[in-house]
């Protein structure tokens, strides 16, 4: 399959059709798709109706957005109006989104052709989008293999060639650790860069909505049609400079790259180790400057995520409780109503992360939990802020292990949550943070991670950029 | 946390959730290793830092209060949404005995 910049090359000088390229996403997905398990619903008739509804726009030479006539997917937790959007969960089973999310909306307005909603974990809890309430869904590059999660269904769209582009959310690594699984490119934007509207709440100060692609320029072209203020969510920022695609500067030259020591824990894949390991000698050999760093505060980013995610969750998933929307339980009295409710519709995964951040935050424990938490993510964003002062990025595996077999950490609860080790700094500091293939190891792909400052995306996805045209 | 104090069926009130007795084991089994791994926190000496809930420099956003309405196309959306209702009103059981 093309890029998504191919593609749109193509489309604007007439040499294929929106209907063309949409026919053929289809028509991969129906072959398929069976096999991989990446979409929960796929939307034909109106995917193809949109698509000759753009190609007229273009064939009367109107203005049309930077993703116009471009099939894309999205995860099932982003409210599209008129569909169903149910984040991988029996509670939303039914739940037919009444408005369109920020997302959507720009998605609509770029052009972008949305083909349909794709598997993730339970309300995005997962590191293997085996929490599902629907599927699972397999790795493309090895369907032995778990995809990675929570946005597996993504990423695996974007890694079986069936969308070039596809929108994911990462909470703790939920966009990168799947693309470094499956071999593609995932970016977590600078928190509030993206807008949350109409993303179904998971923890609300560290959910943030990125792209999935094949390419480095094609997330950056995704991150332009999506980026930028919205009255709808007062946490989302202006973005003033904007980075076009075309404009990537593909060089390292003078860039100062960090390396943690804290980069190669004990226990990680050697095979991993030695990949990432490469990589950074090439940024070397291509002009880039290493700078190594001791930041011992980085391993503490793994039981601080999982301190403030569980509490914030507890808290977004109280909404949920059959009354307005949803699955309504039919017994007697409105308390037993919630609590039947509550307990047939989420999932196992769900329900444990309920408990434990109603644990927290309870009496007698919020100061020695969250409050301490919350103290230790302000010394983490401190010593990186330090960091900064010195490296223009900082750089490090995704994921300490390649995919994993289906069902292999599935009834180890804290084994599951050490994939995230690598990626939730990034999230609870903030950062953007992008994941680029950077080979394999045991026949199964390997990421390599690359976090950058507040707000400087841009200068990320060049450096990413480069070192995408290094490797290949 | 140890096993002693962590009373699942306590937790599972504030929670909102029925719970099996089965799903009770699980959870009685799981969550004081989980507990136990993220007090590794308690290593970091952090008497010198103050905690902030946000870290970037995210500042109040006002606007007016002012009512917009989102349209009956929407207005529908919603009321279908309602898992049971008389009418276009929202049904729901009865607070009081």
């Amino acid at each position: 399959m093309k890029t998504a910049m191919e593609m749109r090359e193509a489309l604007m000088r007439g040499e294929i059709t929106s209907e063309e390229l949409v026919r053929e996403s289809l028509k991969k997905i129906h072959a398929e798709d069976e096999k991989i398990g990446a979409f929960v619903e796929v939307y034909d008739d109106e995917a193809l109706a949109a698509a000759r509804e753009i190609d007229a726009r273009i064939a009367r030479g109107d203005e049309v957005g930077r993703l116009a006539g471009i099939p894309v997917a999205i995860k099932d937790n982003m409210c599209h109006k008129g569909h169903k959007t149910c984040a991988g969960s029996k509670m939303l089973i039914d739940y037919v989104a009444a408005y369109d999310s920020t997302l959507v909306h720009r998605l609509k307005s770029a052009g972008a052709i949305i083909v349909g909603r794709t598997n993730m974990d339970e309300f995005a809890m997962g590191s293997s989008t085996e929490t599902s309430y629907f599927q699972k869904t397999r790795n493309p590059i090895d369907t032995t293999k778990v995809p990675g999660g929570s946005s597996g269904g993504a990423v695996a769209a974007v890694a079986a060639g069936f969308v070039p582009i596809a929108f994911g959310s990462d909470t703790g690594g939920s966009i990168r650790q799947p693309a470094a699984l499956c071999g593609v490119v995932g970016l977590k934007p600078t928190y509030g860069r993206v807008s949350r509207f109409g993303l179904i709440a998971m923890a609300s100060s560290l959910d943030q909505i990125g792209p999935i692609a094949t390419t480095v320029a094609d997330c950056a072209l995704a991150l332009e049609a999506i980026e930028g203020r919205d009255e709808q969510d007062a946490t989302s920022l202006d973005v003033t400079e904007k980075h076009p695609a075309e404009l990537l500067s593909h060089s390292v030259q003078g860039i100062r790259i960090g390396v943690p020591k804290q980069a190669f824990i004990d226990g990680m894949d050697e095979g991993v180790k030695t990949k990432v390991q490469e990589a950074i000698e090439a940024l070397k050999n291509a002009g880039a400057t290493i700078v190594d760093l001791d930041l011992p505060l980085l391993e503490y980013g793994l039981p601080v995520y999982y301190i403030l995610q569980p509490a914030e969750a507890s808290s977004n998933l109280g909404r949920f409780d059959g009354m307005r929307y949803g699955t309504r339980a039919h017994v007697d009295g409105i308390w037993e109503s919630y609590l039947t409710a509550r307990g047939d519709g989420f999932g196992r995964e769900v329900k444990r992360r309920i408990m434990l951040g109603s644990y927290i935050l309870s009496a007698g424990y919020y100061d020695a939990y969250y409050k301490k938490a919350l103290a230790v993510k302000t010394a983490i964003n401190e010593s990186l802020n330090d960091a900064f002062l010195h490296v223009d990025v900082i750089v490090m595996p995704t994921s300490p292990m390649v995919a994993w077999n289906l069902g292999e950490k599935f009834d180890d609860p804290i084994a599951m949550y050490l994939a995230d080790i690598y990626t939730t700094f990034a999230n609870i500091c903030g950062l953007p943070g992008i994941s680029v293939p950077c080979g394999l190891s045991q026949n199964l792909p390997v990421g390599l991670q690359f976090v950058s400052p507040r707000m400087e995306d841009g200068k990320l996805l060049d450096i990413a950029a480069a070192y995408e045209a290094i490797r290949s | 946390m140890t096993e002693l104090d962590f009373d699942v069926q306590k937790v599972a009130k504030l929670a909102m959730l029925n719970l099996s007795d089965e799903e009770q084991e699980a959870l009685r089994r799981d969550l004081p290793s989980i507990v136990a791994y993220v007090s590794k926190l308690h290593e970091v000496d952090t008497s010198a830092i103050e905690a902030k809930a946000y870290l970037t420099d995210l500042s109040n956003v006002f606007r007016a209060d002012v009512r917009r309405h989102s349209g009956e196309d929407d207005r529908l959306a919603c009321i279908n949404a309602f898992p049971k209702k008389t009418g276009t009103a929202l049904e729901v059981p009865g607070i009081f005995e």
